[in-house]
This record gives structure tokens, sequence and C-alpha cells, in this order.
């Protein structure tokens, strides 16, 4: 009996820090990149960016998301590899009405992505 | 993660529920809980090994939200019966001193046949040879025999001739008999319609189960036209 609830509390205590854990974390990996597709997207808006810009950005990803392949199914990832590396090629060939849909869709995606890992009504159903 | 947790979680239920509905047949020597478990942890564990692109830790989470609501399960049915009753269900006793116990066939979504199967798995190949018969929470058929019943000789098997009003025209054959010859048998013991009558089975020496529905079973022996057959 006892060695049930033990095992019951323990577990609950790890799910329950596993979940809380992953909703911080997502947030905020996700608030430190928005931040920096924020000013990206400002610099193309005034058409002042240029490649090393779009590449700041790009580094700052490749080393958030080598911890979120630890929680996000990779597929999201490959996502904003995606529209990152379009936005980027746009910037370096001065296309800013294009980048700046591109970057847009990131910027749609980085709001939605820690939304879809909230714990929800249309989440969980 | 809590995502996660919860998804699990729902699914446990809405399993769980299904399992129990679906009676002691889908059951095989396990509770309920135990074979949802069984279901969801192969598939648990598989999905994340196999598609690449899910994190480990999903599989880890929901094993781990699994093994929680196992203990969880195991720690209540320790403790407070009427849950242990909801979750694993109870015994049903399907043979009773009145012979089959109709209502609690159906409930666990059984019939005749498979009453009957499940005898002769545990040794019983005549309906009156088991003075109860039960199966548990978990699906296992149990039988305790009849004390008072003289050894018989056992030749031939009993077959199904009328199940829950219908004859069998396969065991009809099989006997070489035909439905009027069981017309008549009934009439003679004032039962006036096949309708009413829920198992009837025979044996090669002519000895015949017989249970009409709401009432007690009765056996007797007939002569059989032109000996036994089978």
């Amino acid at each position: 009996m006892v060695k049930t609830i033990l095992s019951l509390v323990i577990t609950f205590a790890l799910l329950v820090s596993a979940a809380l854990f992953e909703n911080f974390f997502v947030n905020a990996q996700f608030e430190k990149f928005s931040a920096a597709v924020n000013s990206l997207q400002e610099k193309v808006r005034n058409q002042t960016a240029n490649r090393a810009d779009a590449e700041a950005v790009k580094t700052l990803w490749d080393a958030q998301k080598k911890l979120l392949h630890i929680v996000i199914p990779h597929g999201d990832i490959a996502y904003i590899d995606y529209w990152l590396g379009e936005a980027t090629g746009c910037i370096e060939t001065e296309d800013f009405r294009d980048a700046v849909s591109k970057i847009e869709v990131l910027v749609t995606i980085c709001k939605q992505l820690p939304e879809q890992y909230s714990v929800s009504i249309e989440n969980i159903f | 993660m809590g995502l996660i947790f919860l998804r699990t979680a729902i699914i446990f239920i809405a399993l769980l529920a299904v399992m129990r509905l679906m009676g002691k047949r889908q059951i095989g020597e396990m509770q309920p809980f135990e074979l949802v478990i069984t279901l969801l942890i192969a598939e648990l564990a598989c999905i994340p090994m196999a598609d690449t692109s899910i994190p480990l830790l999903y599989g880890i989470i929901s094993m781990l939200t699994i093994f929680f609501l196992h203990q969880l399960v195991l720690l209540i049915d320790l403790n407070f019966q009427p849950f242990k009753t909801l979750v694993g269900g109870r015994p049903s006793i399907v043979i009773n001193k009145n012979g089959i116990d109709i209502s609690q066939l159906k409930k666990n979504n059984l019939d005749v046949s498979d009453l009957i199967e499940s005898m002769r798995a545990a040794g019983f190949f005549s309906l009156d040879e088991a003075v109860y018969a039960l199966y548990e929470a978990n699906g296992q058929f149990t039988a305790m025999p009849r004390e008072d019943k003289p050894k018989e000789n056992k030749e031939s098997l009993p077959v199904l001739i009328i199940n829950d009003g219908k004859y069998d025209q396969n065991n009809l054959r099989l006997t070489n008999t035909d439905e009027k010859f069981f017309d008549n048998i009934l009439r003679e013991k004032q039962i006036r319609s096949v309708r009413k009558v829920f198992v009837l089975t025979m044996d090669g020496t002519g000895k015949i189960y017989l249970q009409c529905k709401g009432e007690k079973y009765q056996t007797f022996r007939i002569p059989l036209p032109g000996g036994s057959a089978w």
C-alpha cells in the first residue's frame, strides 16, 4: 500500500513537473525567437534588412531548436526552418515584398505553436 | 505534456468503459483495466519508436500516465469496493440450481453456444453436469460439478437442437431428426411453441436437456429414431 501510494505521488509529481517544464520552456523559447523575428520584420518593412540580420535570426533559431526537438514534433520545427530559409533568400535578393509575407508566416507560427501545446479544450479534443 | 497526460487519461477511461460494456466475452483472463493497459501500452511504445518525427518523450509521458492510472485504479480497488465492481465488474452466475440464467447470459453478450463451449473447455459436456457455473470478473469460466449426479455412460456428445427458440438445422441433420420430431416432444411436455424454449440439447443416448424461458430446466430420455447417428 505504502509502495503504491509512493509510486503514485512520484509519478504524479513527475508528470506535473514535465507539464510545467514544457509549458514554460516552449513559451520562453518562442518568446525569444518571436522577438528576433519581429525585429527582422521591422527591418524588412523599412527595407534595411540584409543577409547578416537574417543569419542572426537563423543562428538563434538553430541554437533553440536543438532543445525544442525534445518537446515538439520535428515536423513543426522543420516548418519553421522552411519559412526562415525562404525569408533569408528573399532578404538576400532584396525582394522585401516577398520577405514581408514569409516573415508574417513565421510570426503567425511563433504565436500559434506554443498555443498548440497548452492545456485547453480545443487541444484536448 | 499536460496535454498528453489528459489525452491518455481520456482514452484510457473511454477504452475501459467500452471494454466493460462489451461484456465478458471480450476479456481473456484479465481484468478489464489490465486489458485496456495491454492494448494501449504497445501502441504508445511503438508510435514514437517508429515515427522519428515524434519526440520520444511523448511515448514516455503516455506510458508514465498509464502507469499512474494503473496504480490509481489498484489503490482505489483495494479501498473502495463499489469502484472495484464498477471498473472490474462482478462474477456472473450463468448456471444455478434452476438451470441457465438467461438474463446473466444476455447481460454479458453471450449465448447458449458460448456457454456450451465454455462448459466443454472446463470438462463438462452436458449442461446438467454443473450445479453452478460462472464467468469470473476477468472472463474466466468456473463450474461446480453436481455431486448427486449419477455417473452416466458418455457415449456421444450432446448437441444443441434448439437455441433461443430456433432450431439448429445442422444439428438436426447430424442427429437424423427433424423439427416435427421435436415439435411432438414439446407438445408432450405441454410446450405450445418452440419459441418458448431457450435451450434443448440431446445426446446420442436420447437424453434431453430442456429449459424453457423463465422456467427450471428438465432432463428426460427419449427413444431415438434409428438409434444414435453421431
